[in-house]
């Protein structure tokens, strides 16, 4: 027998794999990975320190920057920290366009993480752009309503920025009907596609259990079997009005996660019919007139709200000394927690599966880092 | 299933040894001051256990009443009452409601010591390495405790009260007692 | 499958794995029949814009076509005044300097000449575009809609200092605003100029509106960005409508460097191949003289220097040595090729 002899590589922090700035220290034994370290902070700005600094609406702009694929669902998260903190009530027809947005928020992330993923097994360009022509489309309806295409600030406490009109009703109506096309198409394309079962079938096994004690959640979870959305666990906003199911894997590899994710764009997709339709008959404004909104002092106290993002669990945490900034403002990002089980899920696969399997988590360094 | 508060009660029953009593004294007297701005109130209704008892409780949260997903843990640190606070949240998979266990320890070093629940729940890895590198909390038991957003060669914990705000942050080295 | 639990049944889809199908090759196909069929109505297809499609020519040739853009696109400040008067709206009540997130907001209220009282005006207004983060909350808590966020998205420049603005270059008439925003503007119209009328009795003298002459007389700045987006407002209305045409929502003299430099590029292009090491020849000495006067360079020189040869200039932004390194390098290249 030939001796072999452990190697340590680093990946990153300028790779065009690792989906931001984020360097694995891998150590490999040939081809083989025998240990995983991740290291980041390269994008640390101590977020969580502006938000004690910052008044709370000052830091809804801040909170973009987390995850800056899901503006609008981290200021939905945000939004609901503090309105629980301060006890303050939401229209019903400002749930409904929060519930808008999010689904939206979702597809459109998943669009281009599913490109991206497939973008990191070597399909160059063409899958791709083929996810972030869905998400550009998605993105002009964005910036129509809040003014920015990624940095939308959309949320107020007690609502959001701007009302809604029937031309963005209208315009979503017509990217409605070309998505179940869309979905039919990358399915077609790509689900059977047997490079790609080849890059993702038993790679990268989380098994259930483990899943669990990793507090990993989101398409990550659910790819492992585990049935858990915190639009279902704890519906939130109006989430507990639609019928929707929950895409679970079975047995939680990179292919589990990936169908997952398609899946889980055909269930926004129901829920946005659902509250499109329910949203005629909603009550209330866009917006809690009695909110104010530039000098909000909440009572003291803590909160936590969160919210399923398309990453996972997003939550806020908040404790308030009665002044006009958080006394301690924490973010759970999905990202961060779902990366802590990278290098058990990357142990023994060869290296050049690393990358398959750190896509297919889908981090965000935004909101890694912080 | 557990509502809020019910934890403290049933651990006063079946684990005396764990709650931790020293913070009911300093609740009441932050409760008088409610009006007063800047001052945080210490919550009271969870269960707050020693720092040496938090894994048993854990696992008895876990073991008994299915809890099983830890999603989240957050330092604060409470200058006025010189202390930081650990708040560990509990949630069950078919529970909307989470279970908080709060651990309250000493800000200065000796004191700043919670045993590490990575070893049972292996997501906790990361974020107790935030809050060594923001607090200084420090978790024996932990595989890696390094820091993980600041250099290593960094001193201070930079969210801390105390820590200052603003000055130069290379120059300014404070913090570390 | 459902799932019962506490709480009540959860539907469950268990996603198809696909894992009693045989494979060979036929996945690959069925994915490759698909890109093949866009692959052709993507090069002889008409172009697309419809958001209900998924097929066709999606590009969009930028710079010379552009979206039309959002009413409600925000990017940076700016400070709206009067047309007829030059009376400008600020009335430096500070609400956008506490707001602002970044806090890069910078006012200084005028003061009564003679009795030295604050009077309902800003005497400077200074905005640090490099550190705005473009949240539109300085649009949105003003009382008096003054500040409002502009459309021009073309900022970059090689000029740092010039990107704290100052008020002179953030003022703007109201009809460029309502240009570019016409049913935001309508919605506040009234209540803005009416409140600009009480405003205005308050202010003594020129205070309020020295700042808009200043912009008048210049008429660089302003004036031409004021005329610009009046063109393209007409297919506004329309917000997926058709790409506006080459310069329709861009300012006369970008329009003139754009053209510039597809000169250059395409006489570039055609020219002779050694015509590069002229260039460089050329520009060490630009750049020798550059470095006599750099005020001069930095001041006026730094949008005339990008018109002329944008291609052609690798030593403007390089230190000497380098720039000796990079000569050296292509001398080498040359014998190599020569030999």
């Amino acid at each position: 027998m030939l001796k072999t002899e452990e190697l340590q590589v680093n990946i990153g922090p300028q790779h065009p794999s690792t989906h931001g700035v984020f360097r694995m220290l891998v150590t490999v034994d040939g081809e083989t990975l025998v240990d995983l370290k991740p290291v980041f902070g390269y994008l640390h700005r101590n977020h969580e320190q502006l938000g004690e600094v910052n008044s709370y609406l000052q830091n809804m702009p801040f909170t973009d920057r987390l995850d800056y694929f899901n503006s609008m669902v981290n200021n939905h998260a945000y939004a609901r920290a503090v309105e629980q903190l301060a006890g303050i009530e939401v229209p019903e027809r400002a749930q409904y366009i929060r519930v808008i947005m999010d689904e939206l928020s979702r597809i459109l992330n998943h669009a281009s993480a599913l490109g991206f993923l497939l973008g990191d097994m070597g399909a160059w360009q063409t899958s791709l752009l083929w996810g972030l022509r869905e998400r550009e489309k998605i993105l002009d309806l964005f910036e129509y309503v809040s003014g920015a295409r990624m940095m939308c600030n959309y949320s107020r406490f007690g609502g959001v920025a701007r009302d809604i009109d029937d031309y963005f009703i209208s315009e979503v109506k017509k990217l409605m009907q070309g998505l179940p096309r869309y979905f039919d198409e990358f399915e077609r394309l790509l689900v059977e596609n047997e490079i790609l079962l080849v890059r993702a079938k038993g790679v990268g096994v989380l098994p259930k259990e483990l899943a669990l004690s990793y507090s990993v959640t989101g398409p990550l979870l659910r790819g492992s079997g585990v049935p858990y959305d915190v639009r279902k666990a704890e519906p939130y906003a109006v989430y507990d009005r639609f019928d929707f199911d929950i895409p679970v894997g079975t047995v939680g590899d990179v292919y589990d996660r990936f169908l997952v994710r398609v899946e889980e764009m055909r269930q926004s997709y129901r829920i946005l019919e659902q509250a499109l339709q329910q949203m005629p008959e909603a009550e209330g404004g866009h917006i809690n007139p009695k909110v104010k909104q530039q000098s909000l002092k909440p009572p003291v106290g803590e909160s936590y709200a969160r919210v399923e993002s398309p990453k996972g669990e997003l939550g806020f945490y908040l404790v308030s000394d009665g002044s006009g900034s958080a006394y301690r403002y924490k973010v759970r990002a999905p990202s961060f927690i779902n990366l802590s089980a990278l290098a058990d899920m990357c142990k023994g696969y060869k290296i050049a599966d690393v990358v398959v399997i750190l896509g297919s988590i889908d981090i965000v360094m935004g909101e890694v880092d912080r | 299933m557990l509502t809020k508060g019910e934890l403290r009660s049933i651990l006063s029953t079946e684990m005396p040894a764990a709650l931790d009593q020293r913070w009911a004294e300093h609740a009441a007297t932050a409760e008088e001051g409610h009006g007063e701005e800047n001052k945080p109130v210490l919550q009271q209704d969870d269960a707050v256990v020693n720092a040496e008892h938090l894994p048993a409780v854990a696992h008895f949260l876990r073991d008994t009443f299915g809890y099983e997903y830890l999603s989240n843990i957050t330092a604060v640190d409470y200058l006025d009452f010189d202390m930081i606070e650990v708040v560990y949240q509990f949630y069950h998979i078919d529970e909307p409601a989470d279970v908080r266990v709060r651990v309250r320890v000493g800000r200065n070093p000796e004191a700043c010591v919670i045993p590490s629940l990575t070893p049972t729940w292996p997501g906790a890895n990361l974020q107790e390495r935030e809050a060594y590198d923001m607090y200084g909390i420090d978790f024996p038991g932990h595989p890696n405790l390094a820091r993980v957003y600041m250099w290593d060669e960094f001193t201070g914990f930079p969210l801390r009260k105390d820590f200052p705000k603003t000055g130069d942050k290379y120059t300014h080295v404070t913090g570390a007692e | 499958m459902t799932l019962s639990t506490r709480k009540g049944t959860v539907n469950i889809v268990e996603v198809n794995r696909h894992d009693n199908n045989i494979h060979a090759g036929q996945g690959t196909l069925k994915g490759l029949d698909i890109v093949f069929r866009k692959f052709r109505k993507a090069l002889f297809g008409k172009a697309n814009t419809e958001r209900d499609d998924t097929e066709g020519q999606f590009n969009v040739q930028y710079p010379e076509e552009r979206l039309v853009l959002a009413e409600a696109y925000r990017n940076m400040p700016i400070l709206l005044y009067d047309d007829a008067t030059g009376q400008e709206l600020c009335t430096s009540c500070f609400q956008c300097e506490r707001v602002c997130p970044p806090q890069v907001i910078h006012i200084t209220q005028a003061k009564h000449p003679e009795t030295g009282k604050p009077v309902p005006a800003a005497a400077e207004f200074v905005l640090e575009y490099d550190t705005c983060m473009s949240c539109g909350y300085c649009a949105e808590v003003c009382p008096f809609d003054a500040i409002k966020m502009d459309h021009d998205f073309e900022l970059s420049t090689a000029d740092h200092p010039a990107l704290d603005v100052h008020y002179t270059h953030l003022l703007r008439p109201v009809s460029y605003y309502e240009a570019i925003a016409p049913t935001m503007w309508a919605e506040v119209r009234d209540a803005a100029l009416k409140k600009l009328q009480n405003n205005i009795k308050r202010r003594p003298g020129n205070i309020g509106v020295d700042h808009g002459q200043k912009i008048a007389g210049k008429s660089s700045a302003a004036a031409p960005k004021a005329a610009t987006p009046a063109a393209g407002a007409a297919g506004r209305k329309q917000y997926t409508g058709p790409i506006a045409k080459v310069g329709t929502s861009m300012s006369e003299d970008k329009l003139a460097r754009l053209m510039a430099i597809r000169e250059a590029n395409t006489g570039k292009r055609g020219g002779p191949p050694e015509s590069g090491a002229h260039a460089i020849e050329a520009d060490v000495a630009t750049n020798a003289a550059g470095q006599v006067a750099p005020s001069d360079q930095a001041t006026s020189g730094s949008a005339a220097s990008k018109a002329t040869g944008p291609v052609a200039a690798p030593g403007k932004n390089m230190s000497e040595d380098k720039l000796a390194r990079l000569m050296a390098i292509r001398e080498a290249n040359k014998a190599k090729q020569g030999e």
